[in-house]
């Protein structure tokens, strides 16, 4: 292949590019923290482990244990939200007299426990998963597309139909924006408001697992990822209005791509201030979010 | 049909309700009056399961169900048209009304949802005009219909009513009773708490009267309208 020049315009592209896939990444983040705050009020700090231990638990049944991606990716999804449920069964529930706050912290102290617990298992040293479909990169007006962007932004598309469908058209779905809306009504009717809160842990870990198994082969894994991972999302859902799913898509997409032209255009360092910066602006100027409701959020607590 | 035996039920140690014995007998309408605060809705909240610290007994058929948690309390067949309405106001008058009968849903009784849907529309017809619309953004009396609508989805063999009157114009209060009324005519037992104690004691069989969380009166509706105290304390004379 002749070479090419590299062009300004050619490395915005890149920019667009890699940030809209990192972005699909917090989108998905952000989608889990809202299924938890939709059910439950709680902002669970504890989402950035679900995607930690999806990546490396993808490692470990995929590279260690070689089993072959169709089987470890969805085994890995399940062992995942088998922690999620455990979460809520072990840190949420049995705190009595629960305000969302002392929640909220009980989300804080489960994510250090995953975290030290990840840490005795797979150590401190970073884990690459291969690439589901090969590393021989795309180039597109020259810009380079790792085929792996496309298994990304291909799965939140599928979640989000996924979960448009499960809220939409589902009684269970239903049910939980039930739970979310009015709680003691819910019961009323027979809803079991417990259950659809280990659901929503159950579901948003999933989601999580995902993210972290479809973002290891471009950025690694490691213990400690989490936290960072939680702060993005969160971020993200600040971003898109807290509770509103495509609010959380495109928060993540928009703090993807900014924190991507932040780190080409200004300096790779600051990569992880950028979100942060996003994440104060938006409580500074417009804590609602860009598809939040003011109405909507003068009622809540957080 | 229910019966209560000595309830007392607390609010963080605070008895709300000290020893109340009441009885409602199948397929008529009890109510209980009294002013705010005496302790009305929290008996019907303990019926159905949402208060927690209880002591005494509550025998629904010849069983105690004190102590079960609210969502097997509406399996029974007790619903609760829960006061202020309670809806699920940010979705549609039909997601409220299917979520009515959750539980027929998980037992996929599909044919008789459908059944019932249309009873509780032929009902409330203003209801399926407004189907697709989201439920907070009803009128008060709408609500209020959408409300009972939700609870009979259950379709339920008792039904609690907190307080259906409140915050209504006079003429949608008297729809409301005309509803009771033909609900009652069709043969569920009714358990009314209300404020509007002309109106409640009009449609009643039987009457309590509850002050501070004690029962200091009972009777046929009709005594009580009489009763030269009930009158005085709230009937305005």
């Amino acid at each position: 292949m002749p070479m090419e020049k590299i062009t300004f315009a050619n490395q915005l592209l890149q920019y667009l590019i890699t940030g809209l896939t990192v972005g699909s990444t917090y989108a998905m983040v952000a989608i889990g923290f809202n299924i938890i705050y939709n059910v439950t009020e709680i902002i669970n700090l504890a989402q950035g482990e679900f995607v930690m231990l999806g990546g490396l638990v993808m490692v470990f049944l995929h590279v260690a244990a070689g089993l072959p991606i169709v089987l470890a990716f969805p085994l890995t999804v399940i062992i995942v939200t088998l922690v999620g449920m455990l979460l809520d069964r072990l840190a949420i529930r049995p705190i009595r007299q629960p305000s969302v706050l002392t929640l909220i912290i009980a989300t804080i102290a489960a994510s250090i426990i995953i975290k030290g617990i990840a840490m005795f298992i797979w150590g401190k040293d970073p884990f690459d998963l291969p690439a589901f479909s090969g590393r021989h990169p795309i180039h597109f007006l020259g810009a380079v597309i790792q085929p792996q962007y496309f298994w990304i932004i291909g799965f939140l598309i599928v979640i989000v139909i996924f979960l448009t469908l499960f809220f939409e058209k589902t009684i269970i779905g239903k049910a939980m924006s039930a739970c979310a809306d009015n709680p003691g009504a819910a019961s009323l009717v027979g809803i079991n408001v417990k259950r659809m809160i280990l659901l929503s842990f159950a579901l948003s870990a999933a989601i999580g697992a995902v993210a972290g198994i479809t973002i290891t082969p471009i950025s690694l894994m490691e213990y400690d990822r989490g936290a960072m991972l939680a702060i993005k999302g969160f971020g993200a859902v600040v971003l898109g209005g807290l509770g509103s799913f495509p609010g959380a898509i495109l928060g993540g997409l928009i703090l993807g791509t900014i924190e991507s032209f932040g780190a080409g255009l200004i300096h790779s360092g600051y990569k992880d201030a950028f979100a942060l910066i996003v994440l104060l602006g938006a409580l500074f100027l417009r804590p609602s979010g860009l598809l939040g409701s003011i109405e909507v959020s003068k009622f809540k607590r957080f | 049909m229910l019966k209560t035996e000595g309830l007392t039920a607390y609010y963080d140690n605070i008895p709300a309700l000290k020893g109340i014995s009441i009885n409602v007998p199948k397929g008529q309408v009890v109510t209980i009056i009294g002013a705010n605060g005496a302790g009305k809705s929290t008996l019907l909240k303990a019926i159905s399961g949402l208060i927690k610290s209880l002591e005494g007994r509550i025998i629904y058929k010849e069983k105690n169900i004190a102590g079960l948690l609210s969502n097997q309390i509406v399996g029974l067949g007790i619903s609760q048209v829960p006061e202020g309405r309670q809806l699920f106001s940010h979705l549609t008058v039909q997601d409220n009304i299917n979520l009515g009968a959750y539980l027929k849903f998980k037992r996929r009784y599909r044919h008789e949802i459908d059944e019932r849907i249309k009873e509780v529309f032929g009902m409330f017809p203003i209801l399926e005009k407004r189907s697709e619309q989201i439920a907070g953004t009803l009128s008060g009396g709408e609500q209020q219909m959408l409300a009972i609508a939700r609870a009979l989805m259950g379709r339920p063999k008792l039904l609690l009513l907190d307080e259906p009157s409140m915050g209504l114009a006079p003429l949608i209060v008297k729809e409301i009773f005309e509803v009771i009324e033909r609900l009652n005519q069709s043969g569920t037992t009714i358990l009314l708490v209300e404020q509007n104690a002309r109106a409640a004691l009009k449609t009643a069989d039987y009457a309590y009267v509850l002050e501070t969380g004690e029962l200091v009166l009972e009777g046929s509706a009709k005594d009580l309208s009489g009763n030269i105290k009930v009158k005085e304390a709230y009937l305005g004379g």
